[in-house]
């Protein structure tokens, strides 16, 4: 298995070179080619900020340079490992090494990407990490009953309702939720955008009683500003995961094993949460890999409507201000995050299902 | 792929009985059989046909211009002079596919040929020839009405083309968009044009964006499928990469990061889709070739000497087909709802009746919200996309040999 998991991780390699050729090659091939279309958006703008913009560009992608050269120039720049000093023209220094990966510089926001990305990419995963656990939870109890109960009303009507959540898309349950639920028209029971209230600062952080009067604090508050955000990420993957779930545990229920337990006289109870559970589970690791992609393009969405500031809403921003070198590094690092969510599902498989072979 | 046609009589060893004659169907012929006979399917393919209607004869529904006109005894159609090479094409395309319905003699490959050569050829000869009014001016016809002039009159159902903006009906004190009412039975959008009327001439770009892309990703995935499952080894490892690297990146992120780069329209915009789209299709074609690429009718095409490009397409493929429809049905599904997305956050096409637009607009500024923009577009886009799921699981119940009741 270790030999596994090593393989599985040298292979790792050639995807990231992939993903950053995807990137690249995405903008260098586009109509106006990697320097046109960064100068583009700066047409109107002092000749002294112009020259800098040109010069940074000229050292950063080299002006001229056939597109493999680019590449290379880029590819250099934006890896945590390489050459050091990369001067004008190709990098002649032979200084490898570990370095801080350059992502570059908005030229809109004036300010390092790296910096802006890690001020969203929190608000994004937290939104992930909290709605993960609630897929998990709901599709693993629903796909057990509905197992449990194959053929009847639950089972029935669980298949339906879930499928006709999994094909509400995202963009209209999130306008309709904000939208009866937090618009000054309907109901106003949640705020309409953020994560926190202004004055969150200044919160105590557990909800407190002062004078008689009720204040919520910090996390009341902050769970307030997510609830809609988080049903509106969480619904459409119930259905898929609590199919998968449904068959899983079918499959496992009339196994051999399971039938040498009801042998031995266990219960149908025990039988289902001790023997039959665990095995039924192993799909929806896998499966993990697969959502998690789903989940960030999802949080695009969300983020946009709810006006969160996370990743999704960030790319939105970026291209409605042409801000190119944001663009391409947000695609990169949405890009490394998946691909690590796919080589860390399967290396749980293969430790969670000895019975895996190999070669 | 004729010998895989629908409905082919054989001669069969027992005899006929009259009223229901034996027919041997191929396997995959059956599987489109099984599909169709449930209910979930029925009730998708239901809606599509709606949708699909409405796509033909958006013109014909939904239109400022009358059909007919008569004004100082002089009949006109200012329609017809407004319709454009597409919108004759489709209407052409009935006919010919009521045509080729009754021609049952020949397979169904030849006539679906037949069919799109036809089409082909009618459209570039309209877009060479024909040469419709550019200039709009929808209320001339409202304001014809009101002089008494006009001897008889026949209008569209819905009397409103989608970019109307009911300029004569300027109303200061009641800005649009207005709630639904008699006139608007949809409501009215930002500019002022009609909901229903955008919604109708939306299922246009539905439609086309749905099939076209998908297309594009069917002929992709299944290149890229065919030669991993076929060669595996060295070429399995390389393509599985390249698959990895399109599951990676979530493709919202792909599909905003080409559109933030290349103009907008909509081929392009079909284009991207495509591309972006092909993985799954990718991973069934090659799953299926891994399994077929040693059965001995392969050896048997490869021992005979056929070109690589018959065994691979001509002899494994059409055996591959049946799990490629599940995945080309939720394909058609997750085209319509990235065409609506990118609409929706403002990326989509520009001035064009699409249903994400639509829907972008029904969080009005201030916190206020117009239900109607978001209930009417979201129902549409919510319907479609069901029904190719439920048309999509129906085949995957009916490939499954546990369900399918040993036949």
């Amino acid at each position: 298995m270790l030999s596994y998991i090593l393989r599985r991780i040298l292979l790792l390699f050639p995807t990231l070179i992939g993903i950053t050729m995807v990137v690249f090659f995405v903008m260098a091939l586009s109509p106006g080619r990697v320097t046109d279309s960064l100068q583009a958006s700066e047409a109107n703008m002092r000749p002294e900020e112009r020259q800098r913009i040109e010069a940074y560009l000229k050292k950063r992608y080299g002006l001229g340079d056939p597109l493999v050269v680019q590449y290379g120039r880029w590819l250099n720049r934006v890896s945590p490992v390489g050459f050091k000093e990369a001067g004008e023209g190709f990098p002649r220094s032979t200084t490898i090494g570990f370095k801080t990966p350059d992502l570059g510089e908005s030229f809109i926001r004036r300010r390092p990407v790296l910096d802006i990305i890690l001020e969203a990419l929190p608000v994004t995963l937290l939104l992930n990490l909290i709605t993960i656990p609630i897929v998990y939870v709901v599709s693993i109890t629903s796909g057990i009953w509905a197992a449990r109960k194959r053929g009847q009303a639950f089972d029935v009507t669980s298949g339906v309702v879930l499928l006709a959540l999994y094909s509400m898309p995202e963009i209209w349950i999130g306008v309709m939720v904000l939208g009866f639920f937090a618009s000054r028209d309907y109901l106003q029971w949640f705020p309409t955008s953020g994560t926190h209230d202004v004055l969150a600062a200044q919160m105590a952080f557990l909800p407190v009683f002062v004078d008689g009067v009720f204040h919520r604090g910090w996390l009341l508050d902050a769970v307030w500003h997510l609830i809609l955000p988080i049903i509106v990420m969480t619904y459409g993957s119930f259905a898929f995961m609590s199919k998968l779930m449904r068959s899983s545990v079918l499959e496992n229920l009339t196994a051999d094993y399971a039938r040498t337990a009801r042998a031995k006289g266990l219960t149908e109870h025990v039988v289902l949460f001790r023997h039959v559970l665990s095995n039924s589970v192993l799909p929806l690791i896998t499966v993990a890999a697969s959502i998690l992609p789903g989940l960030l393009g999802g949080a695009v969405i969300v983020e946009s409507i709810f006006g969160l500031n996370g990743m999704g809403k960030l790319m939105l921003e970026a291209i409605k201000t042409k801000d190119q070198e944001l663009i391409l590094s947000q695609t990169f690092v949405v890009g490394i995050i998946g691909l690590g969510s796919l080589i860390v599902a399967d290396i749980c498989y293969a430790i969670a299902d000895p019975r895996v072979s190999y070669e | 792929m004729s010998d895989l046609a629908v409905g082919q009589a054989l001669p069969t060893g027992a005899p006929p009985v009259p009223d229901r004659p034996l027919v041997a169907r191929s396997w995959l012929a059956g599987v489109v059989l099984r599909t169709v006979g449930q209910i979930s399917a029925r009730v998708g393919l239901v809606w599509i046909g709606t949708i699909a209607f409405c796509a033909v004869f958006a013109p014909l529904l939904a239109s400022s211009y009358p059909i007919l006109l008569r004004v100082d005894n002089k009949w006109s159609s200012p329609l017809a002079a407004h319709l454009t090479a597409v919108d004759w094409t489709l209407l052409a395309a009935v006919p010919v596919v009521g045509v080729l319905l009754l021609l049952k003699s020949l397979s169904f490959a030849r006539r679906f040929g037949i069919f799109l050569s036809i089409t082909l050829a009618l459209l570039t000869i309209l877009l060479l020839t024909l040469d419709p009014k550019r200039t709009n001016v929808y209320d001339q016809f409202r304001a014809l009405d009101t002089t008494g002039r006009v001897q008889s009159i026949w209008r569209t159902p819905i009397p409103y083309s989608p970019s109307d903006r009911l300029r004569d009906q300027f109303d200061a004190a009641r800005p649009h968009p207005w709630a639904p009412s008699r006139d608007h039975w949809m409501g009215t959008e930002i500019n002022g044009g009609d909901i229903l009327s955008n919604m109708i001439h939306g299922c246009r770009i539905a439609m086309s964006v749905g099939f076209i892309s998908t297309g594009i990703a069917l002929v992709i995935g299944i290149f890229v499928g065919a030669m991993m499952g076929y060669f595996a080894g060295v070429v399995d490892l390389v393509g599985m990469r390249l698959v990895e690297i399109f599951s990676a990146i979530p493709r919202i992120y792909l599909l905003l990061a080409f559109v933030a780069f290349y103009d907008r329209n909509i081929y392009i915009i079909m284009a991207i889709i495509g591309v972006t789209g092909w993985v799954g299709d990718a991973r069934f074609v090659r799953a299926e070739f891994l399994k077929l690429r040693n059965l001995d009718f392969v050896h048997a095409a490869i021992a005979a000497g056929l070109p690589l490009r018959s065994v691979l397409f001509r002899h494994i493929l059409p055996n591959a087909l049946a799990p490629l429809l599940v995945s080309a049905s939720f394909g058609v599904a997750g085209a319509i709802l990235a065409e609506s997305t990118l609409s929706f956050l403002g990326l989509g096409l520009i001035d064009e009746p699409s249903w994400g637009r639509l829907l972008d607009q029904a969080r009005a500024g201030g916190g206020g919200f117009h239900w109607w923009l978001a209930t009417f577009p979201g129902i549409a886009i919510f319907l479609t996309v069901l029904a190719y799921n439920l048309i999509g699981e129906s085949l995957r119940d009916a490939l499954d040999p546990k369900l399918s009741g040993g036949q």
